[in-house]
């Protein structure tokens, strides 16, 4: 296994383990680990094995019925021993013993700048009163292509699920992504992984215990990623999307294809993707029928003209240079940007290109803000923040920074069950999200996860509409950078917002810098 | 006899809507189309020709339609293609065939570099000759190339064969020569009668993975 082993510490206590005082009547722990951390012997006593296993998944300790697992992390040196932090010097060993690179699921470890040093203005007497969350309606509606498509994208919510492929997720996992953008009457992504055969119709509707097809309202969107592999890409894949995703990078690493391991590669993987069983499924680092904007430009429009200029196109973008790069989708015709931030996650990718390369997602968002406010496309071409968003703080945040919603990729696998242990790329998920192993998958419930999406994303656009309505609004098209104040120099220099304190912007952002 | 549409000077969009009307009636011809790329895009049936030259991404998403283009196809013909046929009398431009799942491109002329990239089913032939990087990452399907390639034919080739009449600059990665079976014999035999190209099957050589995993094999625990 290609992860940092050992930085977990596994303790079982032994006067509340069923197992420790009968013999052979537990063991679920031992059933429940995908890593073979515990083993029971041959006289039905069960034994922490492996420490250097774990990864802190903590699934035993949630299985356990007399709740005596404790998992804990073992790193405390991280402070005393830096740089040579005990995960650092397995990395050296792992690469001098196997000739390879550390590959890593899930995305960035440790800070980056980020939203928490960012705090929100509430309305007082100097500014328009505040909103009453509880019995005045407030606007949390965002349309995509309502100018360009005979039928725009209309988010109940100012929020998506961005894009997870099939291969990287198991099928039960993008199931639930369908079920719980029913619910909210948002956006559920393919990814590059092409199409399950339910998930048309899982956006949409439901069956009911008479086995007829019932539609959720609101009802939620399909968006269709083309994509550099074009894996399960056909006319009839792009005609059955509400919207097309065109995928330029990602956050987790941007400048590099996908990379679906072997070990996730299974029949049904393999038969959509169009290669062997167990090989690498490696997307190209670019496109192959793309050699410069004028291209991507044709790109849009014979897209559109497949799709009977009925649904929005949509790119999405690796953290690289923002400003730039938005200018030139919106030159190429997109409906609405997703920017993937730094801290954005992805099923495998190497170590230290999801910990050290790209743009923190805060940092994106004002050069993309002004960008579109040069091409004069601000709120007409939709901008979608990706990458490390948590809840509807974060939302809130980037909204008033600028963007017209938010993506929640690894706060929705954690939504679903995940604990976030970072080891997607092993294909061994404890919890069945991101593994093809039939055993491991039949654990996940597509529907209670479809729920707890759903419940979820509802519970983050109430937070949404609290801050909204508290800083004196009542449409989140209205708010604005002056909803916020940076709270340390930093952040202030990354965002060009406001100093607390100091209540301004920093110089350089008020001689003309600034978005 | 099949009604002509002018393309000249006019848009995708307004071209496009009248072709899809026109190819339900019968075959359609379509002058002037050029500048046009993204023509004839996911159609799933019908019968168009091209007179004169195409632009780029002509036949895009074709599922099921036949295309004929009597002087040279642009950049990306049939990208993405997953049923039909598309026959270029002329010649083809950068990354012909990029994509395909399926169907028969047909080049009675040369093909730029990158021609038949990740080739996943189609069936591609070539009447001339070839750029450099031909048929990389080329997953399943036939590629053949009547006249010579360029560098790294067949680069990273996962399944598919590619069979040569000409020479080659260099060989991809993970490629392998192997002997022409009577069965690819009579394949090649059937192509060339079927659309035209003369040439003698027995001249040609075969070029095929050399393992069936050649990027990353799947990793064992360390």
């Amino acid at each position: 296994m290609s992860t940092v082993n050992g930085t977990f510490c596994v303790t079982v206590m032994k006067d509340r383990c069923i197992n420790a005082r009968m013999p052979g009547k537990c063991a679920t722990c031992v059933e429940v680990c995908p890593y073979e951390v515990y083993v029971m012997d041959g006289t039905g006593n069960v034994h922490v094995q492996n420490y250097n296993a774990c990864v802190g998944c903590r699934i035993c300790a949630e299985f356990c019925p007399e709740d005596a697992i404790r998992i804990n992390p073992a790193e405390s040196e991280y402070l005393v021993r830096w740089p040579w932090t005990f995960p650092q010097v397995e990395e050296i060993h792992h690469k001098a013993q196997t000739g390879e690179y550390m590959l890593r699921g899930f995305g960035t470890m440790g800070l980056t700048p980020g939203f928490d040093q960012i705090t929100i203005v509430p309305s007082q007497i100097a500014s328009p009163p505040p909103r009453d969350k509880y019995r005045e309606e407030c606007n949390l509606e965002v349309v995509i292509g309502e100018d360009t498509c005979k039928e725009p994208i209309r988010l109940h919510y100012p929020f998506l699920f961005p894009a997870m492929s099939f291969g990287a997720l198991s099928r039960e996992a993008r199931m639930a992504l369908a079920i719980g953008a029913a619910q909210t009457g948002i956006i559920s992504n393919t990814g590059e992984g092409g199409l399950l055969r339910d998930e048309t119709w899982l956006v949409k509707g439901y069956e009911d215990e008479r086995r007829a097809l019932r539609r959720w309202e609101p009802g939620g969107y399909l968006v269709v990623q083309w994509s550099t592999g074009r894996w399960g890409v056909s006319a009839d894949y792009v005609r059955a999307g509400d919207g097309v995703e065109i995928k330029i990078g990602q956050g987790a690493k941007p400048g590099m294809g996908g990379h679906l391991l072997g070990a996730k590669v299974t029949e049904e993987v393999a038969a959509i993707r169009g290669i062997p069983v167990g090989s690498d499924a490696l997307s190209p680092c670019r496109y192959y029928d793309v050699q410069d904007l004028e291209d991507m430009k044709r790109m849009v429009a014979f897209l559109r003209d497949v799709t009977g200029y009925r649904v929005p196109i949509l790119f999405k973008l690796g953290p690289s240079r923002p400003y730039e790069d938005v200018r030139a989708c919106v030159e190429a015709g997109a409906d609405a940007i997703s920017i993937d931030g730094l801290v954005g996650g992805t099923g495998a990718s190497p170590a230290i290109v999801t910990q050290g390369v790209g743009i923190p997602t805060v940092a994106l968002i004002p050069p993309a803000v002004r960008a579109l406010k040069d091409m004069g496309a601000h709120r007409k071409v939709k901008l979608f923040v990706l990458g490390g968003m948590r809840s509807g703080l974060d939302a809130y945040k980037a909204m008033a920074m600028g963007a017209d919603g938010v993506g929640f990729g690894a706060a929705a696998e954690i939504a679903m069950g995940c604990r976030a242990c970072m080891a997607c790329h092993t294909g061994r998920c404890p919890y069945g999200i991101t593994s093809q192993d039939p055993e491991l998958r039949a654990r996940f419930n597509p529907e209670e996860a479809g729920r707890r999406l759903a419940n979820f994303i509802r519970a983050t656009a109430e937070e949404v509409k609290i801050l909204t309505m508290l800083s004196g609004h009542d449409d989140i098209r209205d708010l604005s950078e002056e909803d916020l104040r940076a709270m340390d120099l930093n952040t202030a220099a990354i965002t060009g917002l406001k100093l607390i304190g100091y209540d301004r912007r920093l110089p350089w952002w008020e001689n003309g810098r600034g978005s | 006899m099949a009604p002509v549409l002018d393309a000249s000077e006019r848009e995708l969009r307004s071209v496009s809507t009248e072709l899809k009307e026109a190819v339900t009636e019968g075959p359609v011809v379509i002058q002037g189309a050029a500048h046009l790329h993204g023509l004839v895009a996911g159609f799933k049936s019908g019968e168009v020709t091209i007179r004169g030259d195409s632009g780029d991404y002509l036949g895009v998403l074709n599922d099921g339609a036949t295309v004929r283009v009597e002087g040279n196809a642009g950049r990306y013909l049939a990208d993405n293609m997953t049923r039909g046929t598309i026959i270029v009398e002329g010649d083809a431009g950068y990354g012909a065939g990029p994509y395909c799942y399926g169907g028969t491109i047909v080049v009675k002329g040369d093909a730029g570099d990158f021609t038949a990239v990740m080739n996943k089913g189609a069936t591609i032939l070539i009447g001339g000759d070839v750029g450099d990087e031909v048929a990389t990452y080329m997953l399943a399907g036939d590629l053949v190339i009547v006249g010579s390639a360029g560098k790294n034919l067949g680069n990273y080739l996962i399944r598919g064969s590619i069979y040569i009449g000409g020479k080659w600059e260099s060989l991809g990665h993970n490629t392998l020569l192997e002997e022409m079976t009577p069965a690819d014999l009579a394949k090649l035999r059937d192509y060339f009668q079927q659309y035209g190209i003369e040439a003698d099957p027995a001249t040609f050589r075969k070029i095929v993975r050399l393992s069936e995993k050649p990027f990353y094999k799947a990793k064992k625990p360390a």
